[in-house]
């Protein structure tokens, strides 16, 4: 039975009067709060703040001559997601990834321009939207029949382009043989964010993996140590580890021998999250049925090989959507960076703000700061999802 | 039917197990297994049957007693449990299927990584297995989109790629649907009528009386009757067996 629309709005929003009533008064609330904010958005809030500071906000204080270098990796990274993407879909362009590309293409024109950058950079941001789409259209067209055609030993070494691009990225960051070297001390903005949030979800994964198989090992240390260390990390705030990581190998260390900041920083956002994500792969774990294991042994795999093969897939899947969580956590934690005087975004747009030409704009550079930080967790909830996706198989074929 | 041959493939000799918990599960049992015989298990729950063959691959361990597989003693020497593992194959009741490997990848695994055989001839002798257990092209899908019989014949299929030199079947049809029970049995009749060694703990009288050559009756942790299926199911010279067979006949 289909309805007419005044029916079904009826129907979805005053079925009883109750119903009615919460609708009117639901309605009312949304559409004052909207006129407020766009009022304010468009009407007397002051962007100029966010036009002037935008490379600030960006990058920090990264020197403008290899800014060159930032831009190339935006490049590649660009490159890489249209790569992949297209490989993914192939010729098909399913309603998400219009969508995707009609707000991609909206956001290369928009925001160069709303950010008033010089003529040559907004053309930058134009080619690398172009050769996003570009690569996805192409590689959505013949990138399938190029990879059948590659040698499968070469196939199979194509997934390490993806930790090879992470190492070029950290070398164009951080400069060293050949180019010249920009130090921590000057990355800042949205890159120190994402690099430290990227870094330690790259290296904590591994840890956590092994704190959790350590947890349950059967060797009576190996498993206090574990869980010692997972119960320790898990009591401490975030920013008492922080702190601590900034002074303890100041002391531990003479002087110059203590790795800079940035890089200690780092570390302690590593072994935080790895406690946490510990708990998850031990949960995931405590999920596989022991008829799993049963089975794997009873086949003669031997016990590396009934981890490998068949307990930690499974482990991992289970543990995915926490995993994930667990990585969003990290990436609003990296704010606490600011705390332990970092120019990360939160610590840059403090510096922004306490400009005395500035003053009063606070609420321009916060709701910038919510919406960069909503855009990498939404985009890291629609990549955990479309992969639970493709590990389920449990779907009907 | 196909008969056995005096090469001894499993010896028990006087097995004893207790659980962590106190409890005597297996009361001094003797189980000899000739080549190519088949021997169904049968018993009331909790009689340590499944306890009983499933230490025949070390699953369970046993504290007195000994066994024998393949002329290789258990011991706790890891390296003889692997290299008997690899000649024993084992058939669950609950399947235990790798959920997230597709058919195809259950039965290729172990022959891969254990004995290290190339893939395109694995796969080869895969696709021949699921082709004898009449699946063949189901060998795409996951388990988890098969039925319960189609999922124990993979299982049965797994193991056979193995090459397994004897097979241990542990209640194969106790969870499946009374229609699919059917299909697994004509499988197992048919790896019986090809000469494999199998041990099968069951309540499927028909099989047993069809296709066994000695039904062994177990009750309290005790082998209480071995004797031809023809014997056990007319004429058992125990009480304790006839009071089984007039709960399940």
């Amino acid at each position: 039975m289909t309805l007419s629309l005044p029916q079904r709005l009826k129907r979805e929003l005053a079925a009883t009067p109750l119903d009615g009533a919460v609708s009117a008064v639901l309605i009312v609330a949304i559409t004052a709060a909207a006129i407020g904010f766009l009022g304010w958005a468009f009407g007397r809030a002051q962007w100029l703040v966010i036009q002037a500071n935008g490379t600030l906000l960006a990058v920090g204080r990264y020197p403008v001559e290899q800014q060159w270098r930032l831009w190339l990796l935006v490049g590649l990274l660009a490159a890489a997601t249209g790569l992949g993407w297209g490989l993914l879909r192939g010729r098909r362009w399913p309603f998400n990834d219009r969508l995707a590309s009609v707000l991609l293409v909206a956001l290369g024109l928009w925001a160069p321009a709303a950010l008033g950058l010089s003529l040559p950079l907004q053309v930058r941001w134009w080619a690398i939207t172009a050769l996003l789409l570009g690569l996805r259209w192409a590689f959505g067209r013949w990138g399938a029949a190029g990879l059948a055609r590659l040698h499968p030993r070469v196939r199979r070494l194509l997934p390490l382009g993806f930790p090879l691009l992470y190492l070029i990225g950290l070398w164009l960051i951080a400069g060293g043989l050949g180019l010249g070297s920009v130090a921590p001390s000057e990355w800042g903005g949205l890159l120190l964010t994402l690099l430290m949030a990227s870094l330690a979800m790259l290296l904590s994964f591994p840890l956590g993996v092994l704190l959790a198989l350590g947890r349950r090992s059967e060797l009576p240390l190996l498993r206090w140590g574990s869980v010692l260390y997972i119960e320790f990390i898990r009591g401490a705030p975030l920013i008492t580890l922080l702190f601590l990581g900034q002074n303890i190998l100041g002391f531990l260390l003479p002087g110059g021998l203590a790795p800079d900041r940035v890089w200690r920083a780092a570390a302690v956002l590593t072994l935080f999250c790895a406690a946490y994500l510990a708990e998850a792969v031990r949960s995931g774990l405590a999920a596989v049925p022991r008829g799993q294991v049963e089975a794997a042994r009873s086949l003669g795999l031997s016990v590396p090989q009934t981890l490998g093969a068949v307990v930690l897939p499974q482990a991992l899947r289970t543990a995915l959507p926490t995993m994930v969580g667990q990585f969003i956590s990290l990436l609003q934690d990296t704010t606490l960076l600011s705390l332990i005087g970092l120019l990360d975004l939160l610590g840059m747009a403090r510096s922004v703000m306490a400009n005395p030409a500035y003053l009063g704009k606070n609420a321009e550079v916060y709701l910038t700061l919510a919406v960069l930080f909503w855009c990498c967790c939404a985009a890291l909830g629609l990549g955990s999802r479309a992969l639970e996706r493709r590990l389920d198989t449990t779907r009907p074929a | 039917m196909n008969q056995p041959s005096a090469e001894c493939m499993i010896e028990a000799r006087g097995v004893q197990k207790w659980y962590p918990n106190g409890f005597h599960a297996l009361r001094g049992v003797d189980l000899t297994v000739h080549r190519g015989e088949v021997v169904v298990v049968m018993g009331p729950s909790g009689s340590g049957k499944s306890t009983f063959i499933r230490t025949f691959n070390a699953l369970e361990d046993f504290q007195q007693g000994s066994i024998t597989v393949d002329g290789r003693a258990l011991s706790n020497d890891l390296r003889d449990i692997d290299a008997i593992r690899r000649e024993v194959g084992m058939v669950f009741q609950q399947f235990n299927l790798f959920p997230h490997l597709s058919v195809l990848e259950n039965l290729t695994l172990a022959p891969i990584q254990v004995r290290k055989r190339p893939k395109a001839e694995v796969e080869e002798q895969a696709y021949a297995l699921l082709e004898r257990v009449g699946i063949r092209e189901q060998a795409d899908k996951y388990p988890g989109q098969l039925s319960g019989g189609q999922q124990q014949r993979v299982a049965i299929a797994r193991s056979l790629c193995m090459e397994p030199r004897i097979l241990l079947f542990d209640e194969p049809t106790s969870s499946l649907d009374p229609e699919m029970v059917r299909e697994v049995l004509e499988v197992m009749r048919n790896l019986a009528a090809d000469g494999m060694t199998m041990v099968v703990v069951t309540h499927e009288v028909g099989f047993a009386r069809e296709v066994a050559h000695r039904v062994v009756l177990m009750a309290e942790g005790q082998v209480v009757e071995e004797a031809d299926p023809a014997t056990f199911f007319t004429n058992p010279s125990h009480e304790r067996s006839r009071q089984f067979l007039a709960q399940i006949l």
